[in-house]
């Protein structure tokens, strides 16, 4: 790299875990696999059924989350403020320009959606954009949201769930038939028990897996912002007046929300969830920690 | 980026493409003012996204200097501002458009050599068309490619009939971004 002083240091830890994450996922799912093998026959319908959710939600997944967000595409003249931050931050980090919307909430978030970098939406509330004042603070949240297209993480989420919606499927479909749902004799009927047994193992683990890996996507944003702007202090400073705002907000608001959490840059919940292992998001004493070892690589004084 | 980058989540900025292209314009620019009657106007800026950091402010201010003692050479003025989005303009003013072109790359080489080329967004070139009204000619250190931005009256419009007639006029000699959907506006422009 050209830079030799401008860069951040390499976050070999956060990277190592991402890595560790998708490989014991992929180590469950092929278990799962191998279960599926051996039951064989009945087996080949629920993958299938599996196959046509996944095209329905890779196809089709942004535009049902734009509906349900109720968030609607502005223009350039709709929002000139929120284009030309999103523009500078275009040519910054080389992407082809996304489509903006914008969702009509009082609670300040923002998201990004879609499966590639083309069909790419980015998409902020009004809450957000009258909270955030200064453009600097909003530049650094929506090039979070762009870090987000960047790393392509709607498809990458979409694909590692893809087993464990298989898995879903089966225990769903053993739920309904009664466990039985192939056949006549005995050697059959033990196999199908195994593939529910491991469906439901690798269900458990995988849901945990899975936030592991958006909780570590969510740094990897904010990391991504910060050297795309050179400014994680900003975005520290969003984050906090944006979690402030929303555990001000009441609660009947946050309710309808909290379903499309796992799209938002910060949760849509009053108080971070009990247990940090079930979170889709790390908290935020975590984000700003790693925001700030940033800022001090930055300024030269850091690690 | 490769699919391990996008597997682990890792970023990084691109740096400045190549920059030869950059002086496509002083040759392109015989064509302009003789076949279109499109005038330089003398004046031409560099975008750079300021970083608050003593380093980066230190490399800056050596850019200023290094260039302000070249440019005396050309008879060139330089200022500096920023502008309501917290970016770092470098502008220089000079009637001739091969010593514009000259002292933007000087500014922009002075910026990389600082550790810094991957802050730099664009540089921008002020022309006016045959009645008067703007003409801008955007390059894209990222992508080094160039591009027209006219804007048009009222709050932030642009032209873009006029921007695709000059692509179909200056495309042979001014390596314009093929993808539209980059030809990325620059309002409040400081000069």
């Amino acid at each position: 790299m050209a830079s030799k002083r401008s860069a951040f240091g390499r976050d070999g830890g956060l990277q190592a875990r991402m890595g560790l994450t998708l490989f014991l996922l992929g180590l469950l799912y092929a278990a799962l696999v191998g279960a599926l093998i051996a039951a064989s026959a009945s087996a080949v319908i629920i993958v299938a059924i599996a196959v046509g959710l996944f095209f329905v939600q890779v196809v089709g997944s942004d535009k049902i989350a734009l509906a349900t967000l109720g968030a609607h595409e502005v223009s350039a003249s709709d929002e000139p403020q929120l284009h030309a931050v999103i523009e500078r931050l275009c040519i910054q980090a080389d992407l082809p320009k996304p489509r903006v919307a914008v969702i009509e909430s009082r609670m300040p978030n923002a998201c990004a959606l879609g499966r590639s970098q083309k069909s790419a939406t980015v998409c902020a509330t009004r809450g957000l954009l009258r909270l955030l004042d200064d453009p600097a603070e909003l530049e650094s949240v929506m090039a979070h949201e762009l870090t987000h297209v960047i790393n392509r993480d709607v498809m990458v989420m979409t694909i590692a769930s893809f087993f464990a919606t298989i898995a879903a499927l089966i225990i769903r479909f053993a739920f309904f038939f009664g466990g039985g749902f192939g056949g006549g004799d005995r050697n059959e009927a033990e196999a199908i028990e195994v593939v529910i047994l491991v469906s439901v193992a690798v269900y458990a683990i995988s849901f945990l897996l899975l936030r592991a890996l958006s909780r570590y996507r969510e740094f990897a944003a904010d990391r991504g912002s910060a050297i795309l702007t050179g400014r994680p202090s900003a975005l520290a400073s969003a984050l906090i007046k944006i979690s402030g705002t929303i555990e001000r907000i009441p609660r009947n608001d946050l309710r309808t929300a909290e379903g499309m959490s796992a799209f938002f840059i910060v949760p849509a919940r009053a108080k971070n969830s009990l247990m940090n292992l079930f979170a889709d998001h790390p908290p935020l004493e975590k984000r700003l920690a790693a925001l700030s070892r940033l800022e001090a690589q930055l300024q030269g004084t850091g690690r | 980026m490769g699919l391990r980058d996008i597997l682990i989540g890792r970023s990084s900025v691109k740096p400045p493409a190549a920059r030869e292209r950059l002086f496509a314009l002083s040759t392109a620019y015989v064509t302009l003012e003789t076949s279109y009657e499109i005038t330089s106007t003398g004046v031409a800026g560099i975008v750079v996204q300021a970083l608050a950091t003593s380093d980066f402010l230190a490399v800056l201010k050596d850019t200023e200097e290094v260039v302000k003692a070249t440019a005396v050479e050309f008879k060139a003025t330089i200022e500096t501002t920023d502008d309501e989005f917290g970016f770092h303009w470098v502008i220089v003013r000079d009637p001739g458009i091969e010593d514009l072109v000259a002292t933007i790359s000087g500014v922009s080489s002075s910026i990389e050599a600082g550790g810094y080329g991957e802050r730099i967004l664009c540089a921008v070139f002020a022309f006016k068309g045959a009645g008067g009204a703007p003409i801008n000619f955007i390059y894209n250190y990222k992508r080094g490619s160039w591009y027209p931005f006219v804007p048009a009256p009222g709050d932030k419009q642009r032209n873009t009939e006029r921007e695709l007639q000059l692509k179909a006029q200056i495309g042979n000699e001014l390596p314009i971004e093929p993808e539209l959907e980059r030809w990325f506006p620059l309002w409040g422009v400081p000069f």
